[in-house]
């Protein structure tokens, strides 16, 4: 096992507090929230698992040393949750698309848009899984288009809710990089901020509008 | 189609500042050795981009040296390494057939500058086709996918993104550890398709007055030669999320002396010139740019 001071990024002399500070940084960074349905997922939960580890086992030496361990009980019930998930659209939901899932689930996604092609059956779940085979290739666009017609068809659907909201999640963002985004606003300021409240209605989601 | 990626200097240390320029001095140098004085001119910061993701998280300081176009002053500048040979050799392939793209999409007398600099180059691409065949077929197999979309005049904006993307994710190819290697493909492939939609923002009012296709008006809406806000703000969004999606990968390797060079452009630098293309003022400052570098 790596010295678990180096994996968190702190010098063994840090304080308590400091171990925690680190650790709730790159538990932010590696939340599989930010990791959904993304084809390096796999490396951002070995990464997760390594930063758990390194954390309890910091916890461990300085409650054997005597040192004041009691602040920190361990996060890895709340950050620790990577196995949750595999890929945006999860074998649970409805089941009659269950072998495109599993496709899906298993990268084979060529095999996943032929099993939907050939379907006749084109509605909320459908347009959902057609989404999650865009979005895991990279195709930003179609992947919202259809996630959005996945809400509208079925409005109640928390999963297809979920993805769409999670799309639209900005990820991680070091200090100091909050607010970067390519930023359209000028004159058209207004109807900027109009379209971002819509999205934000439709994805039932509470994320920030950054406007100018 | 390059020159869009940059670092946000504001958020660089000197010595970060002088490293990237010195990795730009050196594949510069690296042209000129593998390929002559000509490779020269097709140098831009996009290739010295792919140049420090394809290094391996280490400087590779030469000292410094002078050059044609800085005789009075050396400067420090990058010496060998794997990463700028492999960087010059694809630099010397992607230009050659954009070259080639810009003969075929031009007349006799608009093509004339494209056929000079393919004349000035050739002997460079047969050398480089010769290093990296892999590449150089990959390069030429995407860029026909390209052309049959543009000639359908395909109306989505994905998928020549995607073909662009596929193409410039071939550059981390050679790349031996398995989980870097699949870093840099997600990567290179979302930049690609930044670069991709960049472009074609940029080049949207030229190409509604020639004609010529372009996604972007047969996907969002136009009003008045340029895209309406509502599509300006969902081009926006997705190119976000491509930026968003670098960031992630970028998190997942070690990039050594490199990671806040790399960290300014991925959660900084392409946002800014996005926004600056979108918003029409990019032009301008890639004009005073170029002023710029002349005096120098």
């Amino acid at each position: 096992m790596r010295d678990p001071y180096q994996v968190l990024g702190v010098p063994s002399t840090a304080t308590d507090e400091e171990v925690k500070k680190a650790y709730r940084n790159l538990a932010r960074k590696y939340h599989p929230d930010n990791y959904q349905n993304n084809p390096l997922a796999d490396l951002a939960q070995e990464r997760m698992k390594e930063i758990n580890e390194a954390y309890e086992e910091i916890q461990r030496q300085r409650k054997a040393g005597g040192q004041s361990g009691g602040s920190g009980a361990s996060y890895t019930g709340a950050y620790g949750g990577y196995g949750g998930y595999s890929g945006g659209a999860s074998s649970a939901g409805g089941t009659r698309f269950a072998n495109v899932r599993a496709a899906i689930m298993r990268g084979e996604l060529n095999l996943a848009e032929e099993l939907l092609n050939a379907s006749s059956d084109r509605g909320a779940e459908w347009h959902f899984l057609k989404g999650s085979v865009c979005y895991r290739r990279g195709w930003m666009d179609e992947a919202a288009t259809y996630y959005e017609r996945a809400v509208q068809m079925d409005p109640g659907n928390q999963e297809y809710r979920q993805a769409l909201y999670m799309m639209n999640n900005r990820g991680y963002r070091p200090d100091g990089y909050e607010n970067t985004r390519t930023s359209t606003c000028d004159a058209n300021c207004m109807r900027c901020c109009t379209t971002w409240i819509c999205c934000n209605l439709l994805g039932g989601g509470g994320y920030y509008i950054w406007c100018c | 189609m390059f020159g869009y990626v940059r670092p946000s200097v504001r958020r660089l240390s000197q010595e970060d500042q002088d490293r990237f320029s010195s990795m730009y001095c050196g594949l510069c140098h690296t042209l000129q050795r593998r390929y002559g004085l000509a490779a020269r001119m097709i140098l831009n910061y996009d290739l010295t981009f792919l140049a420090i993701l394809l290094q391996d998280g280490t400087d590779c300081s030469g000292g410094c040296r002078r050059c044609v176009v800085h005789p009075l002053k050396k400067r420090p500048c990058a010496g060998q390494s794997q990463a700028l040979d492999t960087a010059a050799d694809y630099s010397v392939i992607l230009s050659w057939w954009q070259i080639q793209d810009g003969i075929a999409d031009h007349g006799f007398w608009g093509g004339l500058k494209y056929r000079l600099a393919g004349w000035l180059l050739g002997g460079a691409y047969r050398k480089a086709r010769k290093v990296r065949p892999d590449f150089d077929e990959n390069t030429r197999r995407h860029l026909e996918e390209l052309a049959q979309l543009e000639k359908e005049g395909c109306p989505s904006i994905d998928r020549p993104a995607d073909t662009f993307a596929r193409l410039l994710s071939g550059a981390a190819g050679e790349v031996k550890e398995e989980s870097r290697r699949r870093v840099l493909q997600q990567m290179l492939y979302h930049l690609g398709r930044w670069i991709y939609l960049t472009d074609a923002a940029d080049d949207l009012s030229k190409d509604l007055r020639s004609g010529s296709y372009n996604p972007l008006p047969l996907r969002f809406g136009v009003e008045n030669g340029a895209l309406t806000p509502e599509g300006r703000e969902a081009l926006a969004q997705t190119m976000d999320r491509s930026v968003e999606m670098m960031a992630a990968a970028f998190e997942l390797a070690d990039f050594g002396v490199w990671t806040e060079m790399i960290r300014s452009v991925v959660y900084e630098g392409l946002y800014a010139v996005g926004g600056a293309v979108l918003n029409g003022t990019f032009h301008r400052r890639r004009k005073d740019r170029e002023e710029t570098q002349h005096e120098r």
